[in-house]
């Protein structure tokens, strides 16, 4: 009996050991190593590294890239909360909607779509469409009458980044819409039905019912998208060739590995992701204490 | 029990006959040697060549297979110091020269090639000497130049006709007139660059820092070890920069150096700066115009050698901790033959490093002029972004990027450049 017990109570630690090591390798023995080297200052040829402390993180403090690619992020999330949660939310309640019933799987598919396309192919295709001569937009905006808006949409400091930003909304709303409509599907119909006979609008339905039934969702999705923000890295990397004109639309995953790979001062590199991290860690414990979250 | 012991038999026997059957295959794979060999050039025509190449060297080699891998330029840049600092790296690989190659080296990672150029006197002669010299660090050769290279302007012939340009500028005032008479001829570009791209930035500012700034200073200033970048001449070189991408329109910095190149192919474009690799593409394309080049001109007041040349070599390299240093070897000679060299300029249309490779049954007049012009230009110089340390040339490269698209001020830029050479020496004095 007193060995069943014991065998009992090493069953869930050895079930969950290969998750701990797994875990403990990959990720935070890395993480003690990273904040380790951002203690140090190397090259990526060199084998020798020399000890500087904590001079990264007051160089880190006065760089003026690390300012423009923090106000990059930050316009990433405030911008993806806005439009690929709140409005991704508002997209999955309509084509949930009884009068959207046989158009909704349609339009889920069209929404979606993108989502299943590489992220470098979706760049590609932007690059397309912001081309200063030949791209789409341009000529659309000549043809419509506007042509006084027509610009170097990746080429000018002053749009580059919100051109890049559009991007990723519009290639990532389809997936946080997606996660929407499987919450609203799990809403009981009779609740609808009860709010239609007392009399409510489409608008009171949604904000009495499917807002408070999807609060979990609500803030997975925006961890998700804050946290993916403050990582972006492959659409600035690639329509604006790691965050030009000059660092106008820089972000801190492409200044990081900038400063890794191309400026090769890999200690720096290691403290900009530790700062990343940091960043993120806070912004999910946040959002967790603000949402009051995390009981389903 | 049986059972269990039957078991753990069965498992004993299973662990033993793959060790066995991995033993027999890695016998096997003894046969046959695998060289990575990672370069910088996927775009046709040069991958169709290094395809064709690698072919014929497994035929007559078939003990060694060739594992190639490549990626464009700046990745290329970005994949290789990553390699480097691994253990992956590739037995065979491509580098730019100057300091780019001198970092590589400082690694400790790539071989010298002193030993082997010692023991193949005719194979060490049989590349224009003075394009070893960029490889070459305290003595010791860690490179063997492919491609030589320089960038002129070219120009579309029937557009500077129409303009009514008849000679080609000697000085940057005269260009000046030349980009005016083309705007007035209704040319709304008459030069373009790719400015999205910060090494095709890199290139004008070498160029013009090599003709307007005294030698001595930028010899002192592209030392990691003494570069301040104080003297004015750095900004009045910036300043005959912006005069050009004042002629550039609105896009330039939204486009890149390819994109500008094909609208020079396609004939929508009077004059670009371009290098002698990329002939070989306009070469390709029977509808593309005629052209003609000439160096960039020099400035009036300059302190620098107006008949110097940008352009650097482009080589292989080999790496110190490969598994397979002979059969290395086998290919970087195979690669650099006289005939293989030939092929090269035959089908790539680019100047190479090696002596009597290039000949007029192989190549086109422009590429033979080319050719003469390297050898008549009293020296080169190296593409900025190699020929001082990578966080100046990107605080030059992003800076001015940024003055062209009206986001930054020369001052800016300086400050910022001042700023990073203040760091690469308080380093270079650690070292």
């Amino acid at each position: 009996m007193k060995s069943s017990c014991r065998g009992s109570s090493l069953e869930p630690l050895l079930f969950t050991l290969p998750c701990i090591v797994m875990l403990g390798v990959f990720v935070y023995l890395p993480l003690i190593q990273n904040f380790y080297f951002s203690l140090y200052s190397f090259s990526a040829f060199s084998p020798n590294k020399l000890f500087i402390g904590l001079e990264n993180y007051r160089l880190l403090v006065d760089d003026p890239v690390v300012r423009t690619a923090l106000i990059n992020n930050v316009r990433y999330a405030v911008i993806s909360v806005l439009i690929q949660v709140c409005f991704g939310l508002v997209l999955a309640a309509i084509l949930e909607d009884k009068s959207f019933k046989r158009v909704g799987p349609f339009f889920r598919t069209v929404f979606f779509m993108p989502v299943l396309m590489s992220i470098s192919v979706v760049c590609l295709l932007f690059g397309f469409i912001y081309h200063p001569i030949d791209g789409l937009l341009n000529q659309f905006l000549e043809i419509v009458g506007l042509p006084f808006l027509q610009r170097p949409w990746l080429g000018s400091a002053r749009t580059a980044i919100w051109a890049t930003i559009a991007v990723s909304q519009w290639h990532s709303t389809g997936y946080i819409m997606m996660l929407f409509l499987v919450s609203i599907q799990k809403i009981p119909e009779e609740l609808y039905e009860a709010c239609e006979l007392d009399g409510a609008h489409k608008i009171t339905r949604f904000r009495v019912v499917t807002l408070p039934h999807v609060k979990e969702i609500f803030f997975v999705a925006s961890v998700i998208t804050v946290t993916g923000s403050f990582m972006v890295f492959s659409e600035p990397y690639i329509l604006t060739r790691g965050g030009g004109p000059g660092t106008s639309s820089i972000t801190m995953a492409v200044y990081l590995y900038q400063s890794g790979f191309f400026r090769d001062m890999m200690g720096y590199a290691s403290t900009l992701a530790i700062v990343i991290f940091v960043i993120s860690v806070v912004l999910a414990v946040f959002q967790a204490m603000v949402f009051r979250t995390g009981k389903e | 029990m049986a059972k269990r012991s039957a078991t753990v038999l069965l498992l004993l026997v299973t662990a033993l006959v793959s060790v066995t059957a991995g033993g027999l295959s890695e016998a096997k794979s003894n046969d046959v040697v695998t060289l990575q060999f990672f370069h910088r050039w996927p775009m046709e025509p040069r991958f169709s060549y290094f395809n064709e190449v690698v072919a014929e060297f497994e035929r007559l080699n078939p003990d060694i297979r060739i594992e190639m891998d490549m990626v464009e330029n700046e990745s290329y840049k970005e994949k290789i110091r990553v390699l480097i600092s691994s253990n992956d790296m590739p037995d065979v690989f491509t580098s730019w020269s100057d300091s780019f190659a001198l970092n590589l080296a400082r690694s400790g990672r790539v071989r010298s090639l002193n030993a082997i150029l010692e023991r193949n006197p005719e194979f060490a002669q049989s590349f224009i000497q003075s394009q070893l010299e960029p490889f070459t660090f305290d003595g010791i050769t860690y490179g063997l130049p492919l491609t030589i290279d320089g960038k002129v302007l070219v120009y579309n012939l029937s557009m500077w006709q129409e303009a009514g340009i008849a000679q080609e500028p000697r000085t940057f005032d005269e260009l000046i007139t030349v980009l005016d008479r083309l705007k007035s001829a209704g040319h709304e570009t008459p030069i373009l660059e790719g400015l999205a791209n910060p090494w095709a930035i890199s290139h004008f500012l070498g160029t013009l820092f090599q003709r307007y700034i005294p030698a001595d200073v930028l010899a002192r200033d592209y030392n990691e070890a003494t570069g301040e970048f104080t003297h004015p001449g750095y900004r009045t070189a910036i300043e005959y920069f912006m005069q050009l991408v004042g002629y550039m329109g609105p896009s330039a910095t939204s486009l890149t150096h390819t994109e500008v190149r094909n609208l020079f192919i396609a004939g929508r474009l009077p004059m670009m700066y371009m290098q002698f690799a990329e002939f070989g593409f306009v070469h390709a394309d029977p509808s593309s115009p005629a052209y003609g080049f000439f160096n960039f001109p020099g400035i009036c007041g300059g302190h620098g050698d107006f008949s110097l040349l940008t352009g650097a070599p482009e080589g292989l390299m080999m790496s110190e901790t490969s598994r397979y240093p002979e059969e290395a070897e086998r290919f970087v000679k195979f690669l650099l033959s006289q005939e293989n060299a030939a092929k090269f300029v035959e089908q790539v249309g680019a100047p190479v490093a090696v002596v009597g490779a290039v000949r007029e049954e192989n190549s086109y007049p422009t590429l033979m002029q080319a050719t003469e012009m390297i050898k008549s230009s009293s020296g080169s110089v190296p593409w900025l972004d190699n020929a001082m340390n990578i966080r100046v040339a990107d605080a030059f490269m992003r800076g001015v990027q940024s003055v062209a698209s009206g986001d930054m001020t020369i001052d800016q830029v300086l400050n910022s450049v001042q700023a990073a050479a203040r760091m690469v020496r308080a380093e270079a004095s650690q070292k």
